[in-house]
């Protein structure tokens, strides 16, 4: 887009709009004199270019882009990386990562809901979207995909609410169930992991049901007229294709589970059962201790790798099965 | 009888689901409108006798429309100019649009909090410690408005993407603007009614992530209607399961009318429709023949 264009001497200067880009300036250097720092030529090309359309409608996104997103996380980052030197100073370095220790338990704890939760989630989603790909009925599947979109989506304070009425110690279905019984109790990992699915099967269900429904009746029917059976078929074709969208699947739901804070604040509170998110919450809350929001702004850091990492696996994952089903 | 056995087995998990995703909110509405037995609306006079709840409503409805301005009036822009004028831009766009969903919202209000703080740690009467001061205005929290438009750009950009993708874009401006129309009256006038499926989809989003929020609200103290069910639940529990019924349907509804509004208004979809109903056309035609 940027390509510098010279213009030839006494020509007017500056591009027509549409073809300046953004910071495409064209350097004019007009034929004996000296190139100064901002030339005049260069100066209107600057001009025409902030006036051109494109840059007119890309600015106020750019401009809200990074003031309330890029600074706010560089500002996250500078501090979560951000020491005390020996001489006053400050430096670069890992110290508030290692304050991370103290916090340990928030951590395994976090680590322990997302997994239990994905993993029952994959497995009960994996098994829904199956059955309902069997009952091939187009009008199910559409029917599906959008309230398993809309159900994705929720998990708000609302869903703790309904799931304290529900499942609390003096729930409806509590009491119904004779949970106590088992040892349940609401406010616990438990708790957390079946206030989870709610969200989580849904998503499971919203991504791998194109890839139940994208096995394709043709390649069934090369098994059947190659002699295979059913559980050739799924032995040697149907997992091997599912398998890439199911790990995905898994792994996106443990990044949902382990980024989810709304739900459990209102659930858990502070203190009782530390999770991730609900500490970097009580760290920026103790106020003013500097040492907190660092560790707190450490913490934030961590869960931004965290979701970077579990993106990534995802769309590789999904790339890979979309290569089957066009 | 086996095969009949086998078909409908496959249904009990899905029904299974339904009855998970159904039941608390059956229970939640139970509780809110049949205190001790018997059928009564009390619960829901805190609509009417709480002032918090209605000054909470009122910022949250504020919030939500003007981030559903900001979100629209800056998105379809920015995603019209890769498309018409800057197509080597459209990958840089794309990332910076798909960023949030990188970042949880806790980590994002822990970025907020930070920059906030410094801002008003640069001194009494400073220019950064007065919009500091600005953007978080109890009653009108722009920094919410603004966070919020981030949180929608992920799904809002793909959409708008995809809905300029589908029509010929080059060929209706190019033949708007030979009939004289200017670039944004062509916009106006012939873009946006084109991409009205997406458009739709991002305000009925905006509205339910708005509604919906509560990390970066809750972390800056900012009540909105969340929040405040959050606050009421320790002393008037069985109204905040009340407010938080219809909140919670009102989501929904907004999310299934975003998801809908987007599968509907889509060329695709309209090309899909407007498929069947020349199939049907014929086939009626070549019954009456």
């Amino acid at each position: 887009m940027s390509v510098p264009v010279t213009p030839t001497p006494g020509s007017a200067p500056g591009a027509p709009p549409g073809a300046a880009a953004p910071g495409g300036g064209a350097p004019g250097v007009s034929p004996g004199a000296r190139p100064r720092l901002v030339s005049r030529a260069r100066w209107e090309g600057v001009t025409t270019a902030l006036r051109s359309p494109a840059v007119i409608a890309l600015a106020p996104l750019t401009l809200i882009i990074a003031v309330f997103f890029l600074v706010p996380i560089f500002g996250m980052f500078t501090i979560a990386f951000a020491v005390q030197t020996d001489d006053g100073g400050t430096g670069i370095g890992l110290d508030n990562f290692l304050d991370l220790s103290s916090h340990s338990r928030a951590m395994r704890n976090s680590v322990l809901v997302s997994v239990v939760g994905s993993l029952i989630a994959a497995i009960a989603g994996a098994i829904t979207a199956f059955c309902i790909a069997q009952i091939k009925s187009e009008r199910l599947d559409s029917v599906v995909a959008v309230f398993s979109s809309v159900l994705a989506n929720d998990g708000g304070a609302p869903l703790a609410f309904s799931f304290i009425v529900t499942l609390g110690n003096t729930g409806i279905i509590f009491g119904l169930l004779g949970l106590e019984a088992i040892g349940f109790t609401l406010y616990s990992w438990q708790g957390l992991v079946a206030m989870y699915q709610y969200f989580l099967i849904p998503t499971m269900i919203m991504v791998t049901l194109p890839t139940f429904v994208g096995l394709r009746k043709e390649w069934i029917e090369a098994n059947i007229s190659l002699g295979g059976s059913r559980l050739t078929f799924w032995w040697r074709v149907g997992i091997p294709i599912a398998t890439p969208a199911l790990l995905g699947g898994w792994i996106l739901l443990f990044g949902s589970a382990f980024a989810t804070y709304a739900s459990a604040a209102v659930l858990i509170g502070s203190g009782g059962f530390p999770l991730i998110p609900l500490s970097i919450d009580s760290l920026l809350g103790s106020g003013l201790g500097a040492g907190g929001q660092s560790t707190a702004m450490a913490l934030g850091v961590t869960m931004v790798v965290i979701a970077v990492v579990v993106l990534f696996f995802f769309n590789r994952l999904q790339r890979r099965s979309a290569r089957w089903l066009q | 009888m086996a095969s009949v056995n086998w078909r409908y087995s496959n249904w009990l998990p899905i029904i299974a689901v339904a009855l998970y995703v159904t039941v608390p909110v059956l229970c939640s509405i139970y509780y809110a409108v049949f205190p001790g037995g018997r059928f009564s609306l009390a619960a829901y006079s805190v609509i009417t006798d709480d002032a918090s709840l209605a000054a909470a409503a009122t910022r949250t409805l504020l919030i939500a429309g003007l981030t559903i301005v900001t979100l629209v009036a800056t998105l379809v822009p920015a995603v019209l100019a890769v498309h018409l004028w800057a197509p080597r831009l459209r990958p840089v766009l794309e990332i910076l649009c798909t960023l949030p969903l990188v970042v949880p919202p806790i980590a994002l209000a822990a970025g907020v909090v930070a920059l906030l703080r410094w801002g008003a740690q640069q001194g009494r009467g400073s220019l950064a410690s007065e919009i500091s001061q600005f953007i978080q205005h109890p009653d009108l929290p722009l920094i919410l408005v603004g966070t919020y438009v981030v949180l929608c750009l992920p799904f809002t950009f793909r959409s708008i993407d995809a809905g300029l993708r589908t029509i010929p874009l080059k060929a209706m401006v190019e033949g708007s603007s030979s009939l004289g129309s200017s670039v944004w009256g062509t916009v106006w006038r012939v873009v946006i009614p084109n991409i009205r499926g997406p458009v739709l989809f991002s305000v009925f989003f905006a509205t339910a992530v708005c509604l919906g929020e509560f990390a970066i609200a809750a972390t800056l103290n900012r009540e909105t209607i969340p929040v405040w069910l959050f606050t009421v639940s320790n002393t008037n529990f069985r109204a905040s399961i009340a407010i938080a019924v219809l909140l919670n349907l009102s989501t929904w509804i907004l999310l299934l009318v975003a998801t809908l509004s987007a599968g509907r208004f889509s060329a695709l979809g309209k090309a899909k429709r407007k498929a069947a109903a020349l199939d049907e056309a014929t086939t009626l035609e070549k019954e009456a023949h």
